[in-house]
């Protein structure tokens, strides 16, 4: 299965991949413990391509990328959310969050 | 409506695409129709021409135009506008909303960071020698409209889905417009001060996107967004800001 990378030349370090990833349960993103504190993704519990919301709502182009191809995934390419059926965000979230 | 193209590939871009389907979705999308493109598109048609206009006043040495943004995206208005949303989310809610405390602590150093890049350019462009020659220009230090910055400089509590709206509705105004000089203007010194905002901007608009995709679930968690909209779209805020409504 293909697998995501951050392109720390592109990231901003907003945190949105961070949130949207926590907060619908999967918790694939984290922040490296190295000097610089950069986000990461682990590939062992990402579920990209069935999850793609981390890509849907990062503002910084270029820097989500598919590891295998180098394909940047920011903005979205149609085949990620124009080409391909979607579920309901009831269904997509993992831990439903109290609010 | 003729959407122009560069409103319709940043709707392409950064505003149709989501993971998923759901009432906050919907309720997004219907907004987006109904409300904000229509407004979207005379923002860029204007920014097309404000750019043109800044480009041949930066050609002919003229830099005062960065005075405006020297005095409104600087730590006046950052504070006013961060406290704003810190304020209004009481503190056992506030991890509920996008890590509010160190996504606004981002915020404020990217609004100093816009002062600063501002200031650059009339530093650069050799409008004044230092910074400090600047407590000289009133333009340097006033801001004009209270409203520039929409619902969080206005008020001291907003609801925190008040200000996705503002976040979505008005950073997307700010990111058409930076998106516009950047394609109009090729002046070294306008792509420095538009630049690294143009990251600041989609940074909050994508914040108000995901905000409303996510929590926008029921009527009642959408009558704010509705709400602050009616206060963004509302004629005499509009004109405020130097955008003039479509009747």
């Amino acid at each position: 299965m293909p697998t995501l990378r951050i392109d720390h030349d592109k990231c901003t370090e907003c945190r949105m991949c961070l949130l949207a990833c926590e907060e619908i349960g999967i918790n694939a993103v984290y922040m490296e413990l190295e000097p610089r504190h950069r986000f990461e993704i682990d590939v062992h519990k990402c579920t990209y391509p069935t999850c793609v919301v981390c890509i849907m709502y990062c503002p910084a182009p270029g820097s989500i990328v598919e590891d295998e191809t180098g394909r940047s995934l920011v903005p979205p390419p149609p085949d990620l959310w124009r080409d391909r059926p979607k579920k309901w965000l009831r269904d997509a979230i993992l831990v439903p969050k109290e609010r | 409506m003729d959407i122009h193209p560069i409103l319709e590939e940043w709707l392409d871009h950064w505003v149709w695409p989501t993971p998923f389907k759901g009432p906050g979705v919907d309720f997004r999308m219907r907004i987006t129709k109904e409300r904000c493109i229509p407004m979207w598109n005379r923002i860029v048609i204007r920014a097309l021409e404000g750019a043109k206009a800044n480009e041949e006043s930066y050609n002919s040495g003229d830099y005062s135009v960065a005075l405006g943004g020297y005095s409104a995206e600087g730590p006046r208005m950052s504070m006013n506008q961060m406290s704003t949303q810190l304020l209004s989310v009481p503190i056992a809610q506030q991890e509920e909303y996008l890590d509010l405390l160190r996504m606004r602590a981002r915020q404020l150093w990217d609004e100093v960071k816009h002062g600063s890049l501002h200031g650059d350019v009339l530093i650069r462009g050799g409008h004044v020698d230092a910074e400090n020659d600047l407590m000289d220009e009133a333009r340097a230090n006033f801001g004009g409209s209270r409203g520039y910055f929409g619902l969080t400089a206005t008020f001291p509590l907003i609801h925190p889905l008040a200000r996705a709206a503002q976040n979505y509705h008005t950073e997307a105004g700010a990111c058409l417009g930076i998106r516009c000089s950047l394609e109009v203007n090729s002046h070294p010194l306008s792509i420095h001060e538009n630049l690294s905002q143009h990251y600041e901007e989609m940074m909050h608009f994508i914040e108000g996107k995901y905000q409303m995709d996510m929590f926008c679930l029921t009527p009642e968690d959408q009558r704010p967004v509705e709400e602050a909209l009616d206060f963004l779209l509302w004629p005499p805020f509009i004109e405020s800001r130097g955008v003039i409504p479509e009747d």
